[in-house]
């Protein structure tokens, strides 16, 4: 298969600003601003709850700004962080990864990348014009609905994540059929990187769930400006019929979250065992397996809803199925570090790191799948526990792992390898002291999303415990913020491979030039850099 | 019959072992492999090269899925017996939720927040809610279950020790989700009767200052005290008040100096509840709230 530049991006040596770029490096990069930006926002809104939550009956802010904030947290995290902090990252890197020039339609992904921060925008905006949503980020009918939400928010929340969303959408078809039609010869879809797996699987996850959400926002829309009734039971409509578009969505989207996540760390794990990855063909299977299976298990959001023990049996099943394709994945990057010489760079301290933590996260994963303790344990703080489990241990673990690992390949310069250490023992003791007494907190009654409780509860200490954790937290982030001004300006010179890597991206220079290689490679095996280094031990694969 | 908190424990336990071992395995591997393949170990030699099993990979996707059949298999038996394992309940109470209040009925003696259900007795809690989607949850009674607005789902609760649980609602419901806590009263059938008849008994015109306070105002517009004049339905119902635990389910404990703070000011302790701070003097203030607590 031969590449073809499908689009001539402009006359040769014209320098194109940040507002026109249409190369997917730049627009990449674009992604990874916004998603930092987005992400130490939500940080602050995360820490104002955590500083409410410290002891008991507080009035550090009152519920009405601490419900906008929770339900600002979730969406920012997760729409505007953590989804384009990946995109990014897939932008810069799948055309570099498979030989390409660029993707396949440059003027479409500059469109993706607008749309998707004109949602965020128009979802702050909210903030200006008369308050945020405050209904959660899941916002169920019909407390979203006109009668419980008369205010402005809830509209801007269905116009933010619509237009967001339609950016996303763009997005994955842009990377899937890149994938697909752009790979440089010999270049085997057996042959990609897993990271390059990963977003492909992630593409195909987001074109199925996302326009289930903006079906279920637009009938949001009809419902909250046009009088329609779809989730109103007084008008006949159904309350649970938003539960099941939204969780449609909303599960699939853990695993958008997820896997091109695992796809870093599957880059970065084999480059510092100092061996390839053991069954690639059992990672990328998994990850198919994932994406299917993640459209059958959204009811296990809805065990409470009284949908019935057939439903929920049912749902329980699934849910236990999905752990098998996601435990696999673990032993496989274990076994890849069995044999090797690990240098315990601070990408390969994340890369651990997320391992470690995401362990966690899949236990308690598989336990609220078990009916009835999901009943005791669901909408409590061990939940909350969970999730950050799978997305902060695991994805956001992974993301800094990938951060350290390609920051010389996009800047040219490396990261501070003293400072990120600081970075990796501050974020790993500050997320496990936030997380871990979540979990008791939960199972012994602490809802989710209440903005204070009771003294008599007895939940102050922990909840004090968690909120030092996230103090420390933020300490984590400023290291990491700093580290990543000062490598910016006086970081040591990267060269082209620093980390004496396998894969394509590091085979050009760093900064990569505009056209990525001056000639498309040819590749013959899962590990060409590897080979021109290594040419008395090549691949066979 | 075991009550549904034992069988959520039981199985809780036997998952929580699982878990352990397997994340004791998981992260034992992953330490040993950090430790003993370190490059710092200075281990003469290239690393490995190999990068599959075939045989050992399919045992270990083979072995998960053997302990989530087990698993499996026990969450139907749990399931089964959490919903009442076939036995009938012998009485059935109505819960339905408000913003940010519990309505009980015993067969249409309303009372609020406070429920009260006799021991070692199956009672099949019929919950449903009138605005958006409530979630009755009291920890130590086990399961919770969601309250949805035009449709009515079913609790089984079963207690075999008396004493109080408190619980509170654990689904998002706007803004005073986290005031609308639950109080369960369980106790023998004698008291829980003798509880019962008292609540269906009317409270017999008083003629006193507070009650004249009471019908006067715009509290008989949200609330009912049977035996008055007063038949509102949008709050709570208030004819037994007295013998209730707690004021704004749950904001502040009952007693007359908290009752008449609560009366005076409910925004300042429940910003964004749906009662107004309705106007009064002080004189007419210390009335109604020794009257509400009057109540009993």
């Amino acid at each position: 298969m031969t590449a073809v530049p499908l689009w001539v991006r402009r006359p040769a040596g014209e320098r194109v600003g940040w507002l026109r770029t249409v190369d997917h490096k730049a627009i990449g990069v674009l992604y990874i601003g916004m998603g930092v930006a987005f992400f130490a926002i939500g940080g602050l809104e995360a820490l104002l709850l955590r500083a409410q939550l410290a002891t008991p009956e507080a009035s550090l802010v009152d519920p009405e700004v601490f419900n906008q904030a929770f339900t600002v947290h979730g969406v920012t995290m997760i729409l505007l962080a953590v989804v384009p902090l990946l995109v990014g990252f897939a932008n810069y890197l799948v055309p570099l990864m498979i030989g390409a020039p660029d993707v396949a339609f440059p003027r479409l992904n500059a469109l993706s990348f607008w749309l998707s921060l004109v949602g965020g925008i128009v979802l702050y905006f909210s903030f200006l014009a008369g308050g945020a949503p405050n209904t959660g980020w899941f916002s169920y009918a019909p407390l979203s609905e006109r009668a419980f939400a008369p205010g402005t928010g809830v509209d801007y929340y269905i116009l933010g994540l619509a237009v967001n969303g339609a950016g996303t959408i763009i997005g994955a078809i842009n990377l899937a059929v890149t994938i697909l039609l752009m790979r440089c010869p010999g270049m085997a879809i057996s042959r990609v990187p897993l990271f390059v797996w990963m977003t492909l699987v992630t593409s195909v996850l987001i074109l199925g769930a996302y326009p289930a959400l903006t079906a279920a926002l637009v009938m949001l829309f009809v419902d909250r400006q046009l009088g329609g009734h779809f989730f109103d039971p007084a008008g006949g409509g159904q309350a649970i019929l938003w539960q099941h578009l939204f969780w449609f969505f909303g599960h699939p989207e853990v695993y958008i979250m997820v896997l091109p996540a695992m796809g870093m760390i599957s880059e970065v794990i084999p480059v510092f065992s100092r061996k390839p990855i053991f069954g690639y063909a059992f990672v990328a299977g998994s990850s198919v397996a994932i994406a299917f299976l993640s459209f059958g298990v959204w009811a296990h959001h809805m065990f409470a809803v009284g949908l019935g023990e057939t439903e929920n049996a049912i749902f329980s099943a699934t849910s236990m199925l999905i752990a098998i394709p996601t435990g696999v994945k673990i032993f496989n990057w274990i076994a890849t570090m069995i044999g090797g010489r690990l240098r315990m760079t601070t990408a390969m301290l994340f890369a651990v790191g997320f391992i470690a933590m995401f362990v966690i996260g899949g236990l308690s994963g598989v336990s609220l799948a078990v009916v009835p303790i999901d009943l005791a344990v669901t909408d409590s703080y061990y939940v909350v526990a969970h999730l950050h489990y799978v997305l902060f241990g695991g994805t956001m673990f992974g993301i800094f792992a990938g951060a350290y690992y390609w920051f010389p390949k996009m800047t040219g310069r490396l990261l501070s390898e003293t400072l990120g250490r600081w970075h990796f023992w501050a974020t790993f003791a500050g997320f496990n002291l936030t997380f871990l007494p979540q979990h008791w907190l939960g199972a012994v009654g602490m809802p989710r999303r209440v903005f204070t409780y009771a003294a008599s509860t007895g939940w102050g200490p922990l909840n004090l415990i968690s909120t030092i954790g996230a103090a420390i937290l933020l300490v984590a982030m400023f290291i990491f913020f700093v580290n990543l001004v000062r490598s910016l300006r006086s970081g040591a010179i990267a060269g082209d491979d620093p980390w004496d890597a396998f894969t394509l991206e590091w085979s050009t220079t760093s900064p990569p030039p505009p056209e990525n290689f001056a000639s498309i490679p040819a590749v013959k095996s899962r590990r060409p850099l590897w080979d021109r280094k290594h040419p008395e031990a090549r691949d066979t694969g | 019959m075991r009550p549904p908190a034992e069988a959520i424990g039981t199985l809780s336990l036997i998952v929580g072992v699982i878990a352990l071992l397997i994340f004791i395995g998981v992260e034992g591997a992953l330490v040993y492999a950090v430790w003993r393949y370190r490059a710092s170990r200075h281990v003469a030699g290239e690393a490995a090269t190999f990068e599959q099993n075939r045989r050992l990979e399919i045992a270990w996707t083979a072995a998960p899925a053997l302990i989530l059949a087990v698993v499996f298999v026990l969450t139907l038996g749990a399931m089964a017996e959490i919903n009442g394992a076939g036995v009938a309940p012998a009485m059935r109470i109505t819960a339905t939720g408000h913003q940010w209040w519990w309505e009980f009925s015993y067969s249409g003696v309303k009372t609020a927040n406070e429920l009260h259900i006799p021991i070692d007795t199956p009672v099949e809690l019929e919950v449903t809610s009138v605005d958006v989607i409530h979630s009755f949850w009291v920890p130590e009674l086990g399961p919770k279950m969601d309250l949805l607005p035009g449709k009515t789902n079913r609790l089984r609760l079963f207690v075999h020790r008396a004493g109080s649980y408190d619980g509170q609602c654990a689904e998002f419901c706007g803004v005073e989700h986290a005031w609308m806590r639950i109080r369960v009263v369980a106790e023998t059938q004698t008291e829980f009767d003798h509880w019962l008849s008292g609540q269906g008994l009317p409270t017999p015109a008083q003629g006193n200052a507070g009650e004249r306070v009471f019908l006067s105002n715009i509290c008989v517009s949200c609330h009912t005290i049977r035996g008055t004049a007063a038949v509102g339905t949008a709050g709570p119902d208030l004819t037994h008040v007295g013998a209730r635990a707690m004021i704004g389910a749950g904001a502040l404990a009952n007693d007359t100096a908290r009752m008449r703070a609560w009366l005076a000011d409910p925004q300042r302790y429940k910003p964004g509840s749906l009662m107004p701070r309705v106007p009064l003097s002080d004189a007419d203030l210390d009335a109604l709230a020794a009257y509400l607590v009057s109540l009993k």
